[in-house]
């Protein structure tokens, strides 16, 4: 326990040494925090309307204001005819067109909603299906509200004008702001880059500057070296995960549902892996750029199969059978989970079972292969 | 396994058979040696003679392939974690931590070899002020010239005082001064008891041991007494001497004409 203490404490000497180190620990989450949740976005802003008003009414006129008060769209100006507003989506210069027909306020007074054109650039699949969601839905609210009026003028065509209007609600992110599903998933993210790089790194250079053979002739036993090791690292990403937490709900106003402890054993569950990963990462290397790289490559993978980006739901069926392997996306939903939805343990057993499992899989190898290379 | 070497409590290290391979190459060839304590014992050889191999198999980095070797009277097979209590070592590479204060690289030996707080300061105080490092405790080891980076590496070989000193080519890349100035301290650590057991590359260093051997393709090619080793062969330096026995086929042998 002693030598444990006394290789802790020189890995902190080291560490608090080591303007590049802390930078890294202190600057690194907040710059991939802000630089992910501000450009992995995936909300839906800023689509460029072009749109042709055939009808000239006030009805009419409304249903252009409602686009550009909705926030998702900005207006490129108004057509003359329907020609100009095809050349302008075809130079790319819209998103998408709207063209309100003649007619259109009196078809909504008759009771039915004229046909208004929407035509929409489909290249970027996600803008467009997006962007044509939120148009229809503002072309429909506009039409209800309409046609509320008229009924309030006109009682007595209530049962003509009576429609269902479909409501889809989210529940945990109801605004759907990929903001609140990607901060969560970037702690994650953070805590896997710093443990496992850090610590791979660490141990590779007492190899690289020889000072691993000095050890090796010394009582320290594997064992303590490898605790000595990665406690300091347990430490750091405690910090991490605190840090990153603490700007996640207060700067970015992320809710936070769920248990700390919660979060704390199950962090706990997921260092295992990566702090194995770093140990497997150094006995394969022989310079810490190796060991940086070994782990980068494997997180690489853990992150792109975790759910980070695309829900796992959408992968081929085999794949998708493969991330139950991939220890980011266990964790990557517990933490969700634990910020979103406030999940108890009982909603995320089998997520812990299989953390827990395949991190005392990767540690354990870690171990034994350690203990190999220095026999 | 005792009973050849029950008497040898006069003995810190012995080999016998002692035989290392590294696929078909046979680095250490059946080494017989016995090295008897409070002698600085020179073990000279070329580059790629097995030295450091040997060296590496006394300190429990490296398993025999067969043979065995005691070292202060215990089996390297078996008692490799008990005799690295009892062991100093110094690698030819200087492997110290850069990034540490040279009180703390001190500080962490000791740690490492279980002393009390108390002891361990005791020990830098003594020790850095025989080293001449006092003034420079505070200092960040990689700030320090070469030959006060070696000292400090014996410092923290001897923080637990190892009853065996075991150094491999420790004045390598060093000027003369500071060569002479390091032999001065393995005269001083020999002086309190200790076996010194070094390998070096200069062979007028060769002439402050009190025994050598000289190792060629992982045998023993001579071993005693550097002066009468230089009389019985008839050579007027340890230097023409090592030519004589190794340089032939060794690495100086390639540029005679």
């Amino acid at each position: 326990m002693k030598t444990i203490i006394t290789i802790v404490r020189k890995e902190f000497q080291q560490i608090l040494r080591d303007k590049g180190m802390l930078r890294m620990i202190v600057a690194v989450p907040i710059i991939q925090l802000f630089i992910f949740a501000y450009a992995v976005t995936t909300d839906l802003k800023n689509v460029k309307l072009a749109y042709v008003d055939h009808d000239r009414t006030s009805e009419s006129r409304q249903l252009v204001d409602a686009f550009f008060t909705s926030g998702y769209f900005t207006s490129v100006g108004m057509a003359e005819n329907q020609t100009k507003l095809m050349s302008w989506l075809m130079e790319g210069k819209a998103d998408i067109t709207l063209n309100i027909p003649i007619g259109y306020a009196e078809g909504i007074v008759r009771g039915n909603v004229s046909d208004v054109g929407l035509i929409v650039d489909g290249q970027n699949s996600s803008l467009s299906g997006r962007g044509r969601g939120y148009a229809e839905a503002i072309i429909r609210t506009e039409a209800a509200k309409l046609m509320e009026n008229k009924r309030l003028e006109h009682p007595e065509l209530e049962t003509k004008m009576h429609r269902i209007v479909p409501v889809t609600r989210y529940y945990y992110n109801p605004e759907l702001e990929s903001k609140k599903y990607m901060v969560p998933a970037i702690v994650v993210l953070l805590i896997s880059i710093i443990s496992g790089m850090l610590t791979g790194m660490a141990v590779v250079k007492e190899k690289e500057v020889g000072t691993l053979e000095q050890l090796m002739v010394t009582p320290i036993t594997p064992m303590q070296f490898i605790a000595g090791k990665t406690i300091p690292f347990i430490f750091i990403a405690f910090f991490e995960l605190a840090f990153a937490s603490l700007i996640a709900i207060f700067f970015f106003k992320i809710p936070f549902e769920g248990s700390v402890l919660l979060m704390i054993a199950a962090a706990i569950l997921y260092l295992q892996v990566t702090l194995g990963a770093g140990l497997l990462a150094s006995t394969v290397s022989q310079i810490q750029q190796q060991a940086m790289f070994t782990v980068w490559f494997f997180l690489l993978f853990g992150i792109l199969m975790s759910g980070f980006f695309y829900p796992v739901e959408n992968m081929p069926k085999w794949i998708y059978m493969l991330t139950y392997l991939n220890p980011v996306r266990h964790f990557m939903e517990i933490m969700r989970g634990i910020f979103l939805k406030g999940v108890t343990f009982s909603d995320i057993i089998p997520q812990f079972a299989l953390l827990f499992g395949l991190g005392t899989l990767i540690f354990g190898t870690a171990v034994i292969k350690f203990r190999k290379m220095n026999d | 396994m005792t009973l050849n070497h029950s008497h040898s409590s006069n003995l810190a290290v012995v080999a016998k058979d002692l035989t290392r391979c590294f696929g078909n190459f046979t680095a250490v060839d059946n080494l017989q040696l016995e090295v008897s304590r409070g002698e600085i014992f020179g073990f000279l050889g070329a580059n790629g003679a097995g030295k450091t191999t040997a060296i590496r198999m006394f300190c429990g980095l490296l398993k025999p392939t067969s043979g065995e070797a005691w070292v202060d009277g215990l089996p390297i097979s078996r008692d490799s974690e008990k005799i690295k209590r009892r062991i100093g070592y110094m690698s030819q590479r200087f492997s110290l931590y850069d990034d540490l204060l040279i009180e703390e690289n001190a500080n962490f030996f000791g740690g490492v070899y279980g002393l009390s707080k108390k002891e361990i300061e005791l020990r830098i105080a003594e020790q850095f002020e025989r080293l001449g490092l006092t003034k420079q405790k505070r200092t960040l080891t990689s700030e320090l010239p070469l030959g006060f980076k070696q000292r400090l590496a014996l410092a923290c070989a001897m923080m637990h005082r190892p009853r065996l000193l075991f150094l491999d080519e420790p004045t390598g890349g060093v000027d003369p001064i500071a060569r002479r100035e390091f032999w001065d301290l393995i005269y001083e650590t020999a002086e309190d008891g200790a076996t010194v057991f070094v390998t070096t590359h200069y062979m007028d260093e060769a002439e402050y041991c009190s025994r050598v051997s000289i190792m060629k393709d992982g045998k023993i090619v001579a071993l005693g007494v550097p002066a009468e080793l230089k009389r019985k062969h008839g050579t007027q330096t340890m230097e023409d001497l090592f030519l004589k026995l190794v340089g032939v086929s060794g690495e100086s042998g390639e540029s005679v004409e």
